[in-house]
């Protein structure tokens, strides 16, 4: 018997070490040949014993791999004993969940990813998507930001995105020693160096909380629509199914509903940002 | 649906019948208070008032269910979906409460269906009966659309003097029956309006008033969304997430881990959790998306008065006032709250 909150076997087939706090796992289904997922979407990791956790897919949809990435944070129960997972370990997963995002609606448009923090992770996906087609899009312009240098993600793929032609890739740290010969600002600080054709530009935002309202007017004053913007938010869940009520904001669940939301259609919902 | 009479042995002899068979749950008395529990015999069923404690979504939304078991093998884990469901007659249940059954009903089963919930609902027998004098002063299920129970139900009884008149609206209920009594008659019927009429006066009469238009509900929740009723109410709020336990549409949950001693065993469970309580949206960076205690009265209001009555087309309180009694502080009643918004609103 299967019911809803049934997890499905996975294997941890690799994990790298990219921070100090975060590890990047590829996690191996054994009864599915893919995930199936869309960028933006997530899963339910089951550390059996702990707990359950949501975790944003961080690889790009692969129809015919068993395999996926998560970059996982160890910052609760269940991801401080994801962390402590090796190689061959045992874990379930639900999923994939949530809406993702259309990536249709991004093809001939540039696109300006605006990352902070560990919200790189799902926007990887996204980024990686793009790149295996990258003639669907246009200009693509990457905004990271990080508190400090030592806490940057993925370095080497960043610098081989930073390489491409038709990909302008900007960095910042909030705090930076001597050594650091990029940005030092909040990741709004990057935005005058980019040239935008505001019309044809879709903006995709993911970070902490905080970084949405700067980002987001910023954007608003280099002229880009509301309902060119897009975000995709965290919140506390259990279910991942639109039942449990933790990730509710207003009449809205971000599991089911989201967690990809248009800035134009969040506007109307207070308690979103 | 099916009307019959029944004389009132006949509804005794059913309960009997079917305690030979199955668990049969109904409303007993429990100190002060009366619990819905497991009875043995007929005697021990509470018709009328005192309400019980808490509303009978336990018998679908267990206060806390093993969904999963686990154990070590073979360097992974087995795991298992469990699904305790038992056949059970649920005797007694008041159009509150049918209400309240009703609108989770909806909720489960939408989109990804609950099994967990579903299959103990399928399996259980809904009886019915009315509620013929208010049950507390704080019941409001007149105002808040719960005393008519339309077809939300198996069977259900309404005392009509020497008789029941009884609705039969499924087979379950039909076979509670066993074939007692004889088809409604003409005169039944009238005497069943009249009955309802004296109910329906009784209850106007008595219950707390609805200021507000009840379809504006809504309305009048998104209009106020920004109000100093939700400060002033949830300065006053302990967060203790009673109103929480008690409400018969409230089914948010959460899920843990237990591990068992020898460490190769565990179980997944899942709980009653309350948007009242301080950790309710709070993630494990430490971000709390609804940190004030005013933040979470209006969400729970909202989701009975506004989100949920918006989705489904009905309050999702259905006045039964059991919120009002556990409330430490007299300030979670959504009628009232409704109330005090329409008296001051500014728009």
């Amino acid at each position: 018997m299967k019911t809803l909150f049934t997890p499905e076997p996975a294997k941890i087939r690799k994990a790298v070490p990219q921070t100090e706090f975060e590890t990047l796992f590829e996690m191996e289904l054994s009864e599915r040949s893919t995930l199936g997922h869309k960028p933006g979407q997530f899963v339910e990791v089951s550390v059996f014993g702990v707990g359950e956790a949501p975790i944003s897919v961080s690889s790009a949809p692969a129809p015919s791999m068993p395999t996926f990435e998560l970059c996982v944070r160890k910052v609760g129960n269940v991801t401080n004993a994801l962390l402590s997972m090796k190689k061959g370990d045992h874990v379930g997963i639900r999923g994939p969940f949530g809406n993702g995002f259309d990536v249709n609606l991004f093809k001939g448009k540039d696109i300006i990813f605006v990352a902070g923090g560990i919200g790189l992770v799902p926007l990887r996906s996204f980024i990686r998507e793009v790149l295996n087609h990258r003639e669907d899009y246009n200009r693509v312009f990457i905004l990271y930001g990080c508190k400090r240098p030592k806490d940057i993600l993925f370095e080497d793929e960043l610098m081989s995105w930073g390489s491409l032609e038709g990909i302008d890739l900007q960095t910042t740290v909030d705090i930076a020693g001597d050594d650091w010969k990029g940005n030092v600002g909040v990741i709004t600080t990057l935005m005058p160096r980019l040239s935008l054709d505001p019309p044809k530009t879709e903006a995709v935002i993911v970070g902490p909380p905080v970084m949405y309202r700067f980002v987001i007017s910023e954007l608003k004053k280099r002229l880009v629509s509301e309902k060119n913007i897009w975000v995709s938010l965290e919140r506390k869940m259990k279910c991942g199914v639109g039942k449990c009520g933790h990730c509710q904001m207003n009449g809205v669940y971000v599991c089911s509903d989201g967690p990809v939301f248009n800035y134009a259609a969040l506007k109307e919902i207070p308690e979103a940002i | 649906m099916k009307q019959y009479v029944v004389e009132k042995p006949g509804i005794r002899k059913s309960v009997e019948e079917e305690l030979k068979r199955k668990k049969v749950c109904a409303p007993v008395k429990q100190e002060n208070s009366a619990n819905f529990s497991a009875i043995h015999s007929f005697e021990e069923i509470v018709w009328g008032p005192p309400q019980t404690v808490i509303p009978p979504k336990k018998y679908f939304l267990p206060t806390s269910e093993n969904i999963l078991s686990f154990r070590k093998r073979d360097g992974g884990f087995e795991v298992e979906a469990l699904n305790a469901a038992e056949e059970i007659v649920l005797f007694g249940v008041h159009p509150c409460d049918l209400n309240a059954i009703y609108l989770t009903d909806r909720i489960f089963a939408e989109k990804n269906q609950d099994e967990n919930y579903l299959a103990k609902r399928e399996k259980a027998v809904l009886i019915g009966v009315d509620c013929l004098t208010p049950c507390s002063p704080e019941a409001v299920c007149l105002r808040m659309d719960g005393l008519n129970p339309g077809d939300r139900f198996d069977l259900f009884l309404t005392d009509i003097g020497d008789v029941y008149f009884v609705e039969a609206a499924s087979r379950k209920g039909e076979e509670f029956l066993r074939g007692e009594g004889r088809p409604a008659s003409e005169i039944d019927h009238r005497k069943l309006s009249s009955v309802r009429k004296q109910r329906d006066e009784l209850f106007d009469q008595e219950e707390k008033k609805l200021l507000p238009d009840y379809n504006d509900l809504p309305g009048l929740m998104k209009r106020n969304y920004v109000h100093a009723v939700w400060e002033e109410h949830g300065e006053k709020c302990y967060g203790c997430g009673s109103c929480n336990m008690v409400c018969p549409t409230c089914y948010c949950f959460d899920v843990e881990d237990y591990m068992r001693v020898d460490l190769e065993n565990g179980f997944r469970k899942r709980f009653w959790d309350g948007c009242m309580l301080e950790d309710f949206a709070k993630v494990a960076s430490g971000e709390n998306f609804r940190e004030e205690r005013f933040d979470r009265l209006r969400h729970r209001t909202n989701r009975k008065l506004n989100y949920l009555f918006d989705k489904w087309g009905q309050s999702f309180c259905t006045g039964c006032g059991r919120c009002i009694k556990a409330c430490l502080t007299h300030i979670v009643s959504p009628l009232e709250i409704a109330n005090e918004i329409f008296q001051r609103q500014s728009v």
